[in-house]
């Protein structure tokens, strides 16, 4: 099924607006507190990188994260995006190629950061969406939340969360919420008929 | 409070690389956006470039290694900071060769980071990439961490011998293969009588007592994790030896040898240590083959010297001994290997 690579952009970047106060609450708990301003901030500054042209909507948001955005997330990120948008661009424009791309960026961010599943980051919303995505983007995206539910129990062992211990525990781990949103988001836009997406 | 002479603006690094750019402008160019200096001239033959990088703070490494026989193109962060990965990316463009880059990495955490999205970067650009990590600090030997040791002075002899290896037209997987031999056969150990500056408040970053000395600093400035009575210098040279040799890995008899000046360290002090040091292998068994003598991977202006071994295999020598054309490696011309 094909879907529409802005449309994704513009309402991921709405639900991270939306979503800015507790992305930022989260990360003071377990790590320096600026997750949600760069997300936010790596969001807003690829809407602005798309709407100058040149570049796919995908194609931007990995370029602004990977080259603007802060933190190790950050930079994680836009590896992710830049893998889906190079499946997207060089296979159909589906939802396929984005499990396929999704796939590739978790084994990129797998090489370079060196997370396991369990270690409370992103990791652990990522790798059930992608074994998940098979099956459907609404599909991979209850995976992504249930997996950024999961990490509330973990105690991490990688990240700047590291340094906190057991004190991050009892919440999820803020870029596994951001991973949520991210494919919340692409299945809203790719399967708009399945509505079950309340968190 | 002594506050070092750095411009005003607040960033030690960007005037420095201009300055040392201009200094050492037939061998050396500087992008400054992302910054990453390229070297002017390589060898014909090298089919792979090198490309290293780290936090600023530990000059001449990595810039003053740039040139013929030793590096392509470097990536400086910040004062102890990772480069962004976006430097790593333009200075390995610039250096890649007809079968890709090889990256030498110091083992920190931000680097291994910033290294690796640069990497995957260039991979999806088509331009084939390994990686070398150097990891001979032998106070961060842990059975109980995942981050093993840190990288240190054996930093400048893996890309010497890199260099030389590069020029005589290896490809990029045996490059990658000896690097990583490089690096195992090396071990350091480093003290520390006085903290560096803090250029924030011109005061020592931690304090030390006269009698006391920092036993296994790294270079980044911190303390290490004991602070023991000041020994003798000959009792302090022999501790280091008996703790290096017993943790270097079995091999040749050979040894090289690195008395490196953490940054306030005088050459009359460091050509004496020296002298302890070759005597001090000898008596051990081991055969001094060379020495590197001098201030080459510093932590600012801390007091103390580093001791790095390499055990040199028999072909090792040769590229030891090969000429580098940088601003800073003291050989210009071959050597009797």
């Amino acid at each position: 099924m094909a879907f529409d690579q802005e449309a994704v952009l513009r309402r991921f970047a709405q639900d991270v607006e939306d979503a800015h106060a507790e992305l930022t609450e989260l990360d003071q708990r377990s790590g320096d507190g600026d997750f949600g301003d760069n997300l936010r901030g790596g969001l807003r500054g690829a809407v602005l990188r798309f709407e100058k042209g040149g570049t796919s909507a995908f194609g931007a948001l990995g370029e602004e994260f990977l080259d603007e955005v802060g933190g190790t997330s950050g930079p994680l990120l836009g590896l992710l995006f830049t893998e889906i948008a190079h499946a997207l661009g060089s296979g159909t424009d589906s939802a396929a190629a984005f499990g396929a791309g999704a796939k590739a960026g978790l084994a990129a961010i797998q090489r370079v950061g060196e997370a396991q599943l369990g270690d409370r980051t992103l990791v652990d919303a990522l790798a059930p969406a992608v074994e998940a995505a098979p099956q459907g983007l609404d599909a991979a995206a209850r995976a992504a939340q249930e997996g950024a539910d999961r990490t509330a129990d973990l105690r991490a062992r990688r990240g700047r969360a590291s340094y906190v211990g057991d004190r991050a525990k009892g919440e999820p781990d803020p870029g596994a919420v951001g991973i949520a949103l991210f494919f919340r988001a692409a299945a809203a836009v790719a399967e708009p008929d399945v509505q079950n997406l309340g968190r | 409070m002594s506050l070092p002479f750095h411009p005003a603006d607040g960033d030690p690094v960007a005037p420095a690389l201009r300055g040392f750019a201009r200094a050492h402008a037939d061998l050396v160019e500087l992008h400054e956006k992302p910054a990453h200096l390229v070297a002017r001239h390589r060898d014909p033959a090298r089919r792979v470039g090198l490309v290293s990088g780290g936090g600023s703070g530990h000059e001449p490494l990595h810039a003053g290694f740039l040139g013929r026989g030793m590096l392509d193109a470097v990536a400086p962060g910040k004062v102890f900071a990772s480069p962004h990965n976006t430097q790593v990316l333009e200075a390995s463009r610039k250096a890649a060769g007809p079968e890709g880059v090889l990256h030498v990495v110091k083992n920190y955490t931000g680097d291994r980071i910033n290294f690796g999205i640069a990497a995957e970067r260039l991979r999806l650009e088509g331009i084939e990439v390994r990686r070398v990590l150097v990891d001979d600090d032998l106070a961060t030997e842990s059975d109980e961490t995942a981050t093993g040791r840190r990288g240190t002075g054996a930093t400048v002899v893996v890309e010497k011998l890199l260099g030389a290896a590069a020029d005589t037209g290896l490809g990029l997987g045996e490059l990658a293969d000896l690097g990583a031999r490089f690096a195992a056969a090396s071990r350091s150990l480093a003290v520390a009588s006085r903290a560096q500056t803090s250029m924030h408040t011109g005061e020592p970053s931690f304090e030390l007592d006269a009698g006391e000395l920092e036993y296994g600093v790294g270079i980044h400035g911190e303390r290490a994790q004991k602070s023991i009575d000041r020994p003798g210098t000959e009792q302090l040279v022999d501790r280091m030896l008996d703790e290096l040799v017993a943790g270097l890995p079995e091999g040749p008899g050979e040894v090289l040898a690195v008395v490196n000046g953490m940054g306030g360290t005088t050459l009359l002090e460091l050509y004496g240590l020296t002298d302890l040091v070759t005597t001090g292998l000898e008596r051990r068994g081991l055969t001094p083959a060379a020495e590197l003598v001098g201030t080459f991977v510093p932590a600012l202006d801390m007091a103390g010297f580093s001791l790095t071994l390499t055990r040199l295999q028999p072909e090792w020598k040769a590229w030891w001994a090969a000429p580098a054309v940088t601003p800073a490696f003291p050989r210009t011309i071959e050597e009797a290997a």
